[in-house]
């Protein structure tokens, strides 16, 4: 056939046009699954919105990467003071929160405290009904143990539980209430101080672990980057004073491995060489009631107690003062023991004596964020949450907090929530306390829910963060501030006039932009809202700084005191937050339980370091199990040899050990807190978690630590180094 | 037109580096959390673990120094060095592991056929071989990054600077007609770090940051000795 152009083109277009029937039938649809896109969504492109992270007390500004309606990824938002830009392992895990498969997606009841029937399912109209029922006819007291909350709902929850003449308590565990309360007594503030480590060319630290989960640890890590390397001449050099050389200490210049519970005495030694040897700017009263307080007992007394050489006392109380910018700061190890309080006030202490309150790089003082209402409501502490426990309590209300799981069994906590006539959580995981619940009523992840937070600690600028809603939420949760919304109108309460906890939210923002920002007029206030939403939150005022002028003595050295004699009990038991996992509110997220302990590599459980001659001298070879002894119980889990830490000390980390936590967490590992004696801050009542004395004994059976580093279960079996191949022929 | 230096028809090619300035590491690991994120980089589960089959992309490597009480811990985080003479590429017999114009040291997945030559050949053991298929729980795998690859079970995998990124921040500037600014492409590792201890940018402009931090007298390369001459370059901790 002569095929003329003509025909070919014509043949052409008809092929052309067949080939777009078919595509009339298929299912198209499948592939892209909007025909008209949402406004928000186009494919492939992503958008960015900026919210807040809630893994931390801090309160770090996050963007969250969203495509096609899911969330992508949490990053820093470089915008927000605090963190600019930058977030730590565990805010970036977050993530996995939200898509966690675990999460409780729908309310639930218990059908009967006894027996081991399984949560039902139930509609949210009836579970809420259900609740309201038990507040109205309420016969004894109702309590509330929730996370720490901040802003908004925090103001909401407290007039809610006014309003039902209910407690509201806020419960963390590890909080650093013996800071704040030392604070309290060395310069008659009650508050977080600002640590102006940036500043700082001379960091004494007692057992603070500034760079893994403490007060603000985003914020510390920018400052600590700037303290080394981000001054042209000078480099800032940092001693760290713990019995284990912790996460943080290991970046220290120098470690000194000071005896458990002798913090306080150390920084009473250095202090009486820095009022000895310098000229102070105290007042000359003031003066001789710090040489009083820190003269109390001999130097060389000191130095046999903390189990440090004299002279390395004095070379560092000499460096620390002849720095131009010296400062103290104590937490971690040194908060953990009887006299927590005592020792902080000491330590914070020589800030004072070398006039550093309130000066660039020393302890800084800002006026409180806004709304800080929040102030009065108290914490619990372990030994506060004991003395609940021993109260006929009616209704018991737990959000977010898990003190089953982070406060020891010797605390006999259970009885709180078995002689409660009912227990409601809002918890949004199952959890070892909400497990033990009569109904959940399950709150949304952070990335789907409104909310704002205030700077908890004091900063150089005013911050209140904002929270939106990233995705639609996944599942039937409602967000926990619609939840109190909804029981307030069910049970006729009056002070509540809006349906939702947007609008709650927006009227404390009208009156915050009138009042900070001179925003009126709801066309102003809508733009503002808009710009204050996308960018994160409200900050910009610098904050006043407050001066120290109430100079109350510090308090009198106590010693600390421990469960069990050295003769049956020769090791101090030193568990420690996890610096992935915390206390365990990570234990959840894989990224988190994959992520190799920097200074062991274990992942995916627990295990006690131990110092490697310790080991050998009760026959415990690298990976054996270890069994760990104390009055109240034991533990067995596997040993790694540790070079860091002291000989009479041995350490786990906390965090694992849950009962009920999702699929990744349940069964894993142990919780060092089964064994600790009820010992507290005796100040404060926070759990002196360091305070237990133990034996070790070996059980000869190998364990299996999950490393990064295989090579240290088996020195045997090293990879050849560069080195060993070269001086071989 | 006064910009026209700024424009990328000047023939200068870029020329990707990283600086790890180990005096500010501390260890934290945001950076390995962020890689995982931004990468989708599976999760192994304990049992994979254990047998030593975890991926990382950058792991932070940790060493002993000295004795009790004298001892130091020493962080390292390692990654693929993108060696401008690397080891890796002359082995693989299909090509997957090649050097792009801009410096990377590439791994094209769909070529590879994991006879792991690349990973022996690594004097750096950054590259990691997926021992069986990636696998989230529903609904985790929402969270994966369309930009990137799933890898398969028998593909060889590592470090790619977080190409993705690279070649958006080059597309945008291409697009608007200029070379990509300093700071403005960063892989997820460098943009996460809290103590800035991770610097990415272009060394063939000697204004960046990186280029002018890697001239630092505290700069060495890791196992400089083999001569692979890596786009890494290490800020020494002070003692």
């Amino acid at each position: 056939m002569k095929l003329k152009r003509r025909t070919f083109i014509k043949a052409l277009g008809l092929a052309a046009a067949g080939s777009f029937l078919p595509g009339c039938e298929r299912e198209v649809h499948h592939l892209v699954p909007y025909v008209l896109p949402d406004d928000e969504i186009v494919p492939g492109v992503a958008d960015w919105y900026a919210s807040t992270c809630r893994e931390c007390q801090a309160g770090c500004g996050v963007v969250v990467r969203v495509m096609e309606g899911r969330a992508k990824k949490i990053e820093g938002n470089s915008e927000h003071p605090l963190n600019q830009g930058k977030l730590c392992a565990k805010g970036q895990a977050a993530l996995q929160g939200l898509y966690n498969p675990d999460r409780i997606r729908e309310p639930l009841r218990r059908p009967e405290r006894e027996g081991r029937r399984p949560f039902e399912p139930l509609a949210w109209e009836e579970a809420l009904t259900q609740l309201t029922e038990r507040l109205r006819k309420v016969q004894g007291p109702v309590i509330m143990i929730s996370r720490p909350l901040s802003g908004t709902l925090a103001e909401l929850v407290s007039t809610f539980m006014r309003a039902i003449d209910g407690e509201l308590y806020f419960y963390e565990p590890g909080a650093d209430l013996p800071l704040r309360a030392a604070s309290r007594a060395a310069f008659g503030m009650d508050a977080w101080p600002h640590i102006d480590l940036a500043g700082s060319d001379y960091v004494l630290s007692f057992g603070a672990p500034f760079l893994e989960g403490w007060l603000s640890p985003v914020s510390l890590g920018i400052a600590y980057g700037q303290m080394r390397q981000g001054r042209p001449l000078t480099r800032g050099r940092f001693v760290q004073v713990e019995p284990r050389l912790s996460l943080t200490g290991a970046s220290a210049d120098r470690w000194i491995p000071i005896r458990p519970g002798t913090a306080g005495l150390l920084a009473m030694g250095i202090g009486q060489i820095l009022l000895a040897e310098r000229p102070s700017a105290l007042p000359e009263t003031q003066r001789r009631t710090y040489e009083r307080i820190y003269g109390d007992i001999p130097l060389d007394r000191i130095a046999a107690l903390t189990d440090i050489p004299r002279e390395e006392l004095v070379r560092t109380a000499r460096e620390f003062g002849s720095a131009g910018a010296p400062l103290a700061i104590g937490g971690g190890a040194a908060c953990a023991h009887t006299n927590a309080t005592e020792s902080l006030a000491a330590i914070q202490g020589l800030n004072v004596v070398t006039g550093r309150i309130g000066r660039p790089g020393g302890l800084r003082f800002y006026e409180p964020a806004l709304f800080s209402g929040t102030q009065s409501i108290p914490w619990l502490t372990e030994r506060s949450l004991g003395e609940l426990a021993q109260r006929a309590l009616s209704v018991v209300l737990l959000y977010d907090s898990n003190p089953l799981h982070t406060a020891p069994p010797s605390i006999p906590l259970r009885r709180l929530f078995e002689q409660a006539d009912f227990v409601a959580s809002f918890s949004p995981f199952m959890d070892d306390s909400t497990s033990a619940a009569d109904l959940i009523l399950p709150d949304h992840s952070p990335l789907e829910s409104w909310g704002d937070h205030v700077q908890p600690t004091s900063f150089p600028t005013a911050i209140v963060s904002l929270s939106q809603p990233v995705v639609t939420p996944l599942y039937d949760t409602r967000a926990v501030g619609d939840t109190f919304l909804s029981l307030a109108h069910r049970l006729g309460l009056s002070g509540f006039p809006r349906e939702t906890f947007h609008a709650f939210l927006q009227d404390r923002w009208r009156r915050l932009l009138s009042e900070q920002a001179g925003t009126h007029g709801e066309e102003a206030f809508a733009a503002a809202w808009a710009h204050h939403v996308q960018q994160g939150g409200w900050w910009g005022r610098p904050g006043r700084e407050l001066t120290v002028t109430a100079a109350p003595p510090p308090l009198p050295h106590v010693p600390a005191t421990f469960d069990g004699d050295d003769q049956n009990w020769p090791l101090y038991f030193h568990p420690y937050p996890s610096p992935s996992l915390g206390q365990g509110r990570g234990a959840n997220l894989p990224w988190l339980q994959e992520l190799p302990d920097a200074l062991t590599s274990a992942m995916w459980g627990t295990w006690a370091e131990i110092n490697p001659h310790t080991a050998q001298a009760h026959g415990i070879r690298q990976g054996d199990i270890v069994r760990i002894v104390s009055r109240y119980g034991s533990i067995e889990v596997p040993a790694l040899y540790y070079p860091a830490i002291r000989p009479d000390v041995i350490a786990v980390p906390m965090g694992q050990g849950h009962q009920e936590y999702g699929r990744y967490a349940s069964r894993r590992g142990v919780n060092p807190q089964s064994i600790l004696a009820p010992l507290f801050d005796h100040r404060t009542g926070v759990l002196a978690s360091a305070a237990t004395r133990v034996r070790i004994e070996a059980t000869g059976r190998p364990g299996r630590p999950v490393l990064l580093e295989p090579s240290a279960l088996d020195p045997g079996h090293e990879l050849l180094t560069i080195g060993k191949a070269r001086s071989s022929p | 037109m006064s910009e026209h230096k700024e424009e990328p028809q000047d023939g200068r090619p870029y020329k990707w580096e990283m600086v790890i300035d180990l005096d500010r590491c501390t260890g934290c690991e945001a950076c390995v959390v962020a890689c995982h994120a931004e990468n989708n980089i599976r999760i192994s589960g304990e049992q994979e673990a254990a047998d030593g089959r975890a991926i990382n992309w950058i792991r932070i490597e940790r060493y002993w120094e000295g004795e009790y009480p004298n001892v130091k811990a020493r962080f390292m985080p390692v990654l693929c060095q993108h060696c401008g003479n690397a080891p890796c590429e002359p082995v693989c017999p299909v090509y997957a592991s090649y050097h792009t114009p801009d410096g990377l040291n590439a791994q094209v997945y769909n070529r590879c056929i994991g006879v792991r030559y690349c990973g022996n050949n690594c004097p750096y053991t950054v590259r990691q071989f997926n021992w069986f298929d990636p696998h989230w729980d529903a609904p985790l795998a929402e969270q994966l990054n369309p930009d990137v690859t799933v890898r398969q079970n028998g593909i060889m995998e590592k470090c790619t600077f977080c190409v993705q990124r690279i070649r958006q921040g080059k597309e945008q500037a291409e697009k608007e007609g200029r070379r990509v600014r300093d700071g403005e492409v960063v892989p997820a590792c460098v943009q996460s770090c809290p103590t800035s201890a991770l610097l990415f940018g272009d060394r063939n402009d000697p204004t960046s940051r990186v280029s002018q931090s890697a001239a630092s007298d505290r700069g060495f390369h890791l196992l400089e000795e083999l001569g692979t001459h890596p786009a890494i370059t290490y800020l020494k901790r002070l003692p």
